[in-house]
């Protein structure tokens, strides 16, 4: 400790002297020769070290025995006033910080691990001598700044000796700026970096595999490189969300009601009517709740296996939220506390013909009800009208489904005539009405295993869910206009 | 649960006498290391056609072919003179083998081989190493498979068919020997580093063949995890099936992309009628009924073995496969010569 800073004697002799004596905390930054180095470039560094062990040091030597802080205008960022200081002034600078400029200061870290003084170091020669003789004209201003008007000082100015370590958050930062003022004394070539030359590049783009990588980090730019448990990629559904919600907005003029219904947070079971040839009801149901559901909370629904394994089609629901209609997923899902929806007419009710479009099929074999049982979910009867006139549905041809793997081929107004242009659904007006839920929780989960209870439960959910379509068709008025 | 199965540190009474089979197999040369400096493990016997590179001081190497029709009366001389306590049987193939005879031989009839010699001896502990490739992919399948479902395999691939009757001659076992513990860890395919199998070489190509429309969720587990779970199902006597698996699930063509290949997607049939040609001239690592891999999920739980066994991955299935990635990499730039 004795010999710290063996390069400035002149201002070591008096942290010789006062540092045991009066402050024992200041000791600690204090290093010995080996620790001194490192002290000052990294620990205290953040707070520029020269500064902040020299003022204790005067500051203690000169008359400000009982101030337990010591002023060093240490940090780099709030210390706009030491910046400004010109390099030579040392004297002018005493008089208006305690501090030594910056430069100078910093190089007063340095010194230990670069013993020798390049010419860059010679500003600091120039400008600290003057001030190092009378060490108590330097620390008189301390007392100034402190006293006459703390509200002037810069937040973060006083630094407690033992608060430096505190700073250490600041290194990179400080180091950064050390650099920038050519504080360390590394030789400039060394940061200087040879240009790369041509051939290197041209190598590069020649390499065989260089546009196999090109085309496999395009490939993994689209994508997030992780996706839940059901295969949902958060990117996929971030980028189709807004055309999915003009969708839902503007094409569809989407109305929702009875969103209340709907639980900001725990399991729910939503039951839906399905229809309309294609699965437009689970994403407008998804866009629906994630609009206007003041949780906006993600929808999870069940899609029909043909669905599910359609090519691209089932791929693309599965990443925006869609997952395979199966009693184990659904429970799994319903166990995390997921919102859920089911389509319990399944195929049926997607290929409902236009002319019996809002007579709701059989709902299974009432599948969710048992859920609901085991998992004590609440029913949440949901009504959906207008995916019905989407694709209205005017024969199904069977006789095709085994070169198509569909369950049938649908034959709409547009589809098959039009081709792929087909498959644009209509401009129907939407309405999606939730009802309000349906509580088993009086039956128990022993209540899925009575077969009667649950055909009972079932034909009611079912009865309710036809009440809010006809109740919404009525309410809607012309299919198309309006 | 889990607190008692992990908190418990289980003393046994006397060092275990461990037999391996498939020792030079990538699992059993792990292993094999591993029982090398482990406390409770006196000796180790291996029973293969050649000693592993692992084998050390403990291990007592037996030359044995469990193709052989005479091997259980000499695999159950050996397992009596050296008083073995349990047998680890990872003697299976870890690539669908062109010679599909010899590898019913080694895998179905030679686990029968195995279980009858330690039925002769009545050996109480049992650890059989199997897939999750076992359950098939199906479209039927939910996303998680659990224990308690079928291993339906694929059709006309006797690859899994093997080892499901390898599994099914296991569980007899178990019914046949009440005092035993058998444990059969079904591990997802193994990835990492060092592991080789027909996934890490259908993942070395430069262009990795998918199917066109179709990106299932793939599973991994990682080869360090793999080991755990093979030393804890050792450690520990927990009779069962379990699924060893990687946390997480991706899409095979974020699979491909990470490991830093180009996947190109073709048309099932046409991918279907490449791969029977590929197989038919041994260029192809699968016969095309693998291709279904590619097409459904086949995605297994693994909730019973870190409630039972106590296993918890370290390493998720993307881990696994940016691990093995990075060693492609190196791989690629010729600075790791040919993993074994």
């Amino acid at each position: 400790m004795s010999n710290e800073r063996p390069k400035r004697p002149t201002r070591a002799t008096p942290a010789k002297e006062a540092l045991p004596a009066r402050k024992p905390a200041a000791v600690k930054p204090a290093k010995t020769t080996a620790n001194a180095a490192k002290g000052a470039a990294s620990k205290k560094a953040p707070a520029p070290s020269a500064p902040v062990k020299a003022a204790p040091v005067r500051a203690a030597a000169g008359s400000t025995p009982s101030s337990k802080k010591v002023t060093a205008n240490g940090r780099p960022s709030p210390a706009p006033a030491a910046r400004s200081v010109p390099d030579t002034g040392a004297p002018a600078s005493a008089s208006r910080t305690s501090t030594p400029k910056r430069p100078g200061a910093r190089r007063g870290a340095a010194p230990s691990a670069s013993p020798p003084p390049t010419p860059e170091a010679a500003p600091y020669v120039a400008a600290t001598t003057p001030a190092v003789a009378p060490a108590d004209v330097v620390a008189a201003p301390v007392i100034d700044v402190e006293e006459a008007a703390p509200s002037l000082r810069p937040p973060g100015i006083l630094i407690d000796a033992d608060d430096a370590e505190t700073f250490a958050d600041d290194v990179p930062q400080f180091a950064a700026e050390l650099a920038a003022d050519g504080g360390f004394e590394v030789a400039p070539a060394r940061l200087e970096r040879p240009a790369l030359p041509d051939v290197a590049i041209e190598q590069d783009v020649y390499a065989n595999d260089y546009y196999a990588r090109q085309w496999g980090r395009a490939g993994l730019r689209g994508r997030s490189d992780h996706v839940d448990e059901f295969g949902l990629d958060p990117s996929v559904d971030v980028r189709s969300r807004a055309g999915f919600e003009a969708l839902f907005r503007r094409y569809f003029r989407a109305e929702v009601s009875g969103i209340e219904h709907v639980p900001a947070s725990g399991r729910a079971l939503l039951v839906a009517n399905h229809s309309g040839t294609f699965p437009w009801d689970g994403v407008m149901l998804k866009t629906a709740i994630r609009l206007e559901h003041p949780a906006r909370r993600e929808l999870r629904w069940l899609t029909e296996d043909f669905v599910y394994h359609f090519p691209f089609l089932g791929t693309f629901l599965s990443r925006i939220g869609a997952v395979r209609a199966n009693p184990e997923n659904a429970e799994r899902l319903l166990d995390r506390d997921a919102l859920v929806a089911v389509f319990p007419e399944g195929i049926q009710g997607m290929g409902k013909l236009y002319r019996q479009r809002y007579q709701l099929q059989r709902f299974g074999r009432g599948g969710y009800v048992k859920l609901a049982l085991r998992s004590g979910a609440p029913l949440i009867p949901t009504a959906i009208v207008g995916a019905e006139e989407t694709n209205p549905l005017l024969f199904k041809v069977g006789w095709l489904s085994k070169f198509t793997g569909l369950p049938y081929l649908p034959v709409t107004a547009t589809f098959p005539w039009l081709g792929p242009l087909g498959l644009v659904p209509l401009p129907a007006r939407w309405k999606v009405v939730f009802g309000p839920p349906i509580d088993l929780s009086e039956h128990g989960p022993e209540g899925a295993d009575d077969a009667i209870l649950v055909n009972r439960l079932n034909e009611r959910v079912r009865a309710t869910i036809q009440t809010l379509v006809d109740d919404a068709v009525a309410a809607r008025g012309s299919a198309l206009f309006g | 649960m889990r607190a008692e199965r992990r908190g418990v540190v289980r003393a046994p009474a006397r060092k275990r006498v461990v037999a391996v089979s498939g020792a030079s197999s990538f699992l059993g040369r792990n292993l094999v290391g591993l029982l090398e400096s482990d406390e409770s493990t006196e000796k180790i016997v291996v029973v293969d056609v050649q000693s592993p590179r692992t084998a050390g001081r403990k291990t007592s190497f037996y030359q044995l072919d469990l193709t052989q029709p005479t091997v259980d009366a000499r695999l159950a001389e050996i397992l009596g003179a050296e008083g073995v306590d349990a047998f680890v049987h990872l003697a299976f193939l870890s690539s669908p083998s062109q010679a599909g005879a010899w590898a019913h031989e080694l895998e179905s009839v030679g686990t029968m081989h195995v279980l009858n010699a330690c039925r002769e001896r009545r050996i109480a502990k049992f650890v059989l190493r199997s897939h999750t490739a076992l359950y098939g992919a199906h479209a039927s399948n939910p996303n998680f498979l659990t224990e308690g479902h079928a291993v339906r395999g694929l059709p006309r691939t006797p690859f899994l068919a093997d080892k499901i009757d390898a599994e099914k001659e296991t569980r007899k076992y178990a019914q046949s020997v009440p005092e035993s513990c058998v444990t059969i860890l079904r591990f997802a395919p193994i990835l990492g580093p060092t592991a080789s199998n027909f996934l890490t070489r259908w993942l070395s190509r430069r262009v990795v063949p998918t199917v066109l429309g179709f990106d299932p969720l793939l599973q991994f587990v990682h080869e360090m995890d793999a080991l755990a779970a093979l030393t804890l199902a050792i450690a520990h006597d927990v009779p069962g099936t379990f699924n060893i698996v990687g946390e997480g699930v991706l899409p095979v063509s974020t699979v491909v992309k990470l490991a830093g290949r180009t996947p190109l997607p073709l048309p099932w049939s046409a991918l279907q009628q490449l791969t029977a040609l590929g197989w038919a001239a041994h260029a192809a690592e699968v016969p095309p009924s693998f291709l279904a891999y590619l097409r459904f999920l086949c995605v297994a739980d693994g909730a019973r073995a870190a409630a039972e066994l106590g296993f918890f991955p370290a390493y998720s299935t993307r881990e696994a496969v940016l691990d093995f990635g990075g060693a492609l990499r190196l791989r690629d730039a010729r600075l790791l010569h040919d993993a074994p």
